[in-house]
């Protein structure tokens, strides 16, 4: 019976059809992401290496000149977005890391493109989470209706087979295609990626359990794709019912989501931001403003500890060790601010956790750009490890003028071997723990939705009995 | 005359439907809900924009009032570089607010707006092509994009007209109704273009009515601009002609109403999914943007060469600049770092500029060549008007950065000679500080995107034509 059912669909034009597109477009965009890929990862290394030489072949200078100079963080690219560039194109790729600022992620590659990039790209993950389910619909739309229609239904189950074994054929002719396609993801990518020198760590048990999630996400759409078809007298109510439904789960849901979580939760302004933290400033520590009035109270402290009259007397410079308290406390405005900020963040993924009841779309989006680390997580992650190196790059030179000077020397002057002393910028992602921690709900939230599907499935058994 | 019989005809047959009400209502609620968002987002926008002269106006009003009591002698100066009077001060705490205020139509289509900041203060110190123009946001909003109005013109609009269409002759000859129409005396290409033409201003009555009611209802100021609300009314409907050209000309195909649907909606997933995301992604393939970060690479090390010769600097720079120079050489200027600062950023600009417009230039180009590509796809052409029209075009964004530019030079060049003159700041001196004003660019392609949306229509309807003359025989008898 299921081999009956496979040799219809494949005698079919329209499967042949769709099915040549996919892989077409398949290859095509795996093609054309892995040269995206090599372009961005050499960028990238020629990027570290500038910024590197930048830094070490800094001529003599005061060690906090240096501090102010700084230098950069870029975000690697890691194996994995060869399949899914999640938001990459729409987060910053460089920190600028100085002296007593914490700065954003620059050059977001959407703001250097036309409007145009704004429908999306042909990546991978676009045919996944979009067309896929498309292709389900296609060939599934009809699946009893069409039985109906030429009364073959009727005669199928009145030679015997039930219900369950006709719907179990049809949902197998289903799978199997989906299934193929996504064996031909696996191995053309597992494949690129491994064959790849400089394509970085590449798992394979990544790349299964991404394929996996995606296996789950199309049999979604298969249960939903032939209850909805055991339930339509006509093939054409069945499609348009079908099309609806993925237009209002991958298309509308995604942007309602959206939009509520940024009428819910909106982040203030860039501007609004920086003001509030530049507020906060002012009323505290200045190491540039030993005049002002949080120095000078530090400074008695200081004097006292030491016992000692003058700052002169220190056996520090004390420049240098103002500047360091300056800096430890402007860390902490920042950390607060971006705590705020991270907070604002949680409560929009809040937003989109809940809608992820309304449409399987979301939670497998998510899940996707979280294996492969392109997701929003990926880049905080990212934006606080380079924060972390900020402050202990600002803290070794402020901690050479303090130990190595004495107060008041404002000739001191480094040299190139404390540009080298100080370690270059290495970045650990995520772990694979880490993410699945956090992406706990939506795998939860996928489970309960091929499971609720499944049940679907079963009441269209039901309805199918003659 | 028999047309007219055919279209009261259809007309009472689709009004008797209740296809119709559901369609309208549909309509009227996806717009409705777009048009809510939009105008939320711009409100958000303006808001934002508006908080920010407040609190300039206040610190400024301050600012004022110390000048005036300092002058006044009511107010002792405790140190010297704490004097309100000091136009450093001025010059770098009360940088205007250059804002790019939304355009009127600005809530139909988000564009571009989600990605860059829509004000920005630039001050004495710093570059202001340096300035960030990104806006501090979740990534995965510009990822999902905004639900709004372009939107639902883009995306969902052909839908419906798929769904409206797709069986127009199909169905008849299924049912068998098909061989009496034939019998009357007037040819199928006429009736179909006739039936076609019932829906097509049945749904266009939906969309203008949908649309205008919207706009009333969230305060939007109809009568004011009636000629652009003509000119987005006509760019959807035009649109939306090509769908319903679309669906006659598949109908003409012969298939059935199922074969039909399926291939509408392959046509649809082509020309508004694949198509713009195979030449985006071409695009960024073959011709990828230059590198911002090789761009900054080059800027850092053209500023450490200038950094190397500061000394030498502010003398060269009087020697430029004699006009500058003191006159009287045995008062200090208390602007001594300013000035000395003015003087590297010449220098600097001069070491940069060529990277920076070499970097402009490629990106320029790049962009210009991706902007020819609009016309692959009646959609594309679309999106790009609907955003000229909301000033949310990517061209709207790179005028804006290009006046603050501009503007950072004027407010540079308004403290600049009087700081070397050793000058203070008066409160009367504020009218005459130069003030930011976003002019909008002159949109140009409206015509030509106007045009490419009629050529494809009269292709689609061309090749419906030749299709009907070849098969007009099969037409008539299967």
């Amino acid at each position: 019976m299921i081999k009956k059912e496979l040799k219809e669909l494949v005698r079919e034009g329209r499967f042949r059809w769709a099915i040549a597109v996919l892989v077409a477009l398949l290859m095509v965009s795996l093609f054309v992401s892995k040269r995206y890929y090599a372009f961005v990862n050499n960028q990238h290394a020629e990027a570290r290496q500038n910024a590197r030489q930048e830094w070490v072949s800094q001529e003599k200078k005061n060690p906090h000149s240096a501090a102010h100079y700084g230098t950069y963080a870029f975000k690697p690219k890691y194996p994995l977005s060869l399949l899914d560039q999640g938001v990459d194109k729409y987060s910053g790729v460089s920190i600028f890391l100085e002296a007593h600022r914490r700065n954003e992620a620059q050059y977001m590659a959407a703001q250097d493109q036309t409007a145009l990039a704004r429908f999306g790209d042909l990546t991978p993950d676009f045919i996944l989470i979009f067309i896929i389910p498309l292709f389900i619909i296609f060939i599934g739309f009809n699946a009893f209706s069409r039985e109906r229609e030429s009364g073959t239904l009727r005669l199928l189950l009145s030679q015997g087979a039930g219900a369950w074994k006709v719907l179990l054929a049809k949902w197998v002719a289903l799978l199997v295609p989906v299934v193929s396609f996504l064996a031909l993801v696996l191995l053309l990518s597992g494949w690129l990626l491994s064959s790849t020198i400089d394509f970085g760590e590449f798992q394979w048990s990544a790349l299964i359990g991404l394929i996996g999630i995606y296996l789950v996400y199309y049999l979604v759409f298969i249960n939903v794709t032939l209850f909805v078809s055991a339930f339509t007298k006509r093939s054409n109510t069945s499609l348009v019912a079908l099309l609806g439904v993925w237009m209002v789960a991958c298309l509308a849901m995604p942007k309602v989501a959206s939009s509520m979580a940024d009428k819910w939760y909106p982040y203030p302004t860039q501007l609004e931001f920086e003001e509030q933290i530049a507020r906060d400033k002012k009323a505290g520590l200045n190491g540039h403003e030993p005049w002002g009035e949080a120095s000078k109270k530090l400074e008695q402290e200081t004097l006292a500890q030491y016992n000692v009259t003058r700052v002169e007397d220190l056996p520090f410079n004390w420049n240098g060790f103002l500047m360091q308290k300056g800096e430890e406390h402007e860390a902490e405005i920042y950390f607060t601010h971006y705590q705020l900020l991270k907070e604002t963040f949680e409560n929009q993924s809040r937003v989109y956790r809940a809608t992820a009841a309304l449409s399987p779309y979301l939670p497998t989006r998510f899940l996707s750009m979280g294996v492969c680390r392109t997701d929003y997580h990926a880049h905080w992650d990212f934006a606080n490890a380079a924060e972390r190196y900020r402050l202990e790059l600002v803290g070794k030179l402020n901690g050479d003028l303090m130990n190595n000077s004495k107060t008041g020397d404002w000739a001191y002057q480094a040299d190139a071997t404390l540009w080298q002393a100080i370690p270059e910028f290495q970045y650990q992602p995520l772990s694979y723990s880490a993410i699945i921690n956090i992406q706990k709900s939506n795998l939860l939230t996928l489970a309960i939705w091929v499971l609720i599907s499944f049940f679907a499935l079963r009441a269209a058994v039901h309805q199918l009995k003659p | 005359m028999f047309t007219t019989t055919i279209f009261q005809y259809e007309w009472r047959q689709l009004w008797r439907d209740r296809w119709i009400i559901a369609v309208l209502g549909l309509f009227l609620l996806l717009t409705a809900y777009a048009v809510f968002n939009g105008t939320e987002k711009v409100a958000t926008r303006t808001a934002a924009i508006a908080k920010a002269k407040d609190e300039l106006a206040r610190a400024e009003a301050k600012q004022k009032s110390d000048i005036d009591s300092v002058a006044a002698g009511l107010k002792a100066v405790k140190e010297t570089w704490r004097d309100p009077r000091l136009l450093s001060m001025v010059g770098s705490r009360l940088g205007r607010v250059a804002a790019m205020e939304p355009q009127p139509f600005a809530f139909v289509s988000t564009g571009q707006s989600d990605l860059f900041a829509h004000y920005t203060r630039p001050v004495l110190y710093g570059e202001a092509s340096a300035l960030g123009f990104s806006e501090l946001s979740n990534p995965v909003q510009l990822l999902f994009g905004s639900f709004d109005l372009a939107f639902v013109c883009i995306y969902l609009l052909p839908l419906l007209v798929l769904a409206f269409s797709y069986n127009i002759l199909s169905a008849e000859r299924e049912s068998g109704t098909l061989r009496l129409t034939l019998a009357q005396p007037v040819s199928v290409f006429r009736w179909l273009l006739a039936k076609l033409s019932v829906r097509f201003l049945l749904l266009a009555a939906i969309v203008v009515f949908s649309v205008v009611l919207s706009f009333l209802v969230f305060g939007f100021p109809v009568h004011q601009h009636v000629s652009t609300l003509l000119l987005l009314l006509g760019f959807v409907l035009a649109y939306m002609l090509f769908w319903f050209l679309v669906a006659l000309l598949v109908n003409l195909l012969g298939q059935s109403s199922g074969s039909n649907a399926v291939a509408l909606v392959s046509i649809w997933i082509a020309l508004v999914l694949i198509v713009p995301a195979v030449i985006s992604q071409m695009a960024n393939t073959l011709y990828p943007v230059p590198s911002r970060i090789h761009l900054l690479h080059q800027y850092r090390l053209a500023e450490a060469e200038a950094e190397k010769n500061a000394n030498q600097i502010l003398k060269d720079y009087y020697r430029a600049h004699p006009e500058l120079a003191p006159k009287d050489s045995t008062q200090a200027n208390s602007y001594q770092f300013w000035l000395e600062y003015f003087a590297s950023v010449d220098v600097l600009k001069a070491a940069v500029q060529p990277v920076i417009d070499r970097h402009d230039q490629a990106l320029r180009a790049q962009q210009q060549w991706v902007e020819q590509l609009r016309f692959a796809s009646p959609s594309i052409l679309l999106q790009t008007s609907l955003n000229q029209l909301a000033g949310t075009a990517p061209a709207n964004y790179t005028a804006f950065r290009e006046q603050v530019i501009r503007f950072a030079d004027r407010w540079r060049g308004y403290f600049m000679p009087r700081m070397f003159a050793n000058e203070r700041m008066q409160s009367a001196d504020f009218d005459q500080l130069p003030a930011f004003v976003y002019e909008p660019p002159h949109v140009r392609t409206f015509a030509t995107d106007a045009l490419a949306l009629i050529v494809f229509c009269a292709a689609v309807l061309g090749l419906g034509l030749w299709q009907y003359q070849k098969r007009a025989a099969a037409l008539l008898t299967s």
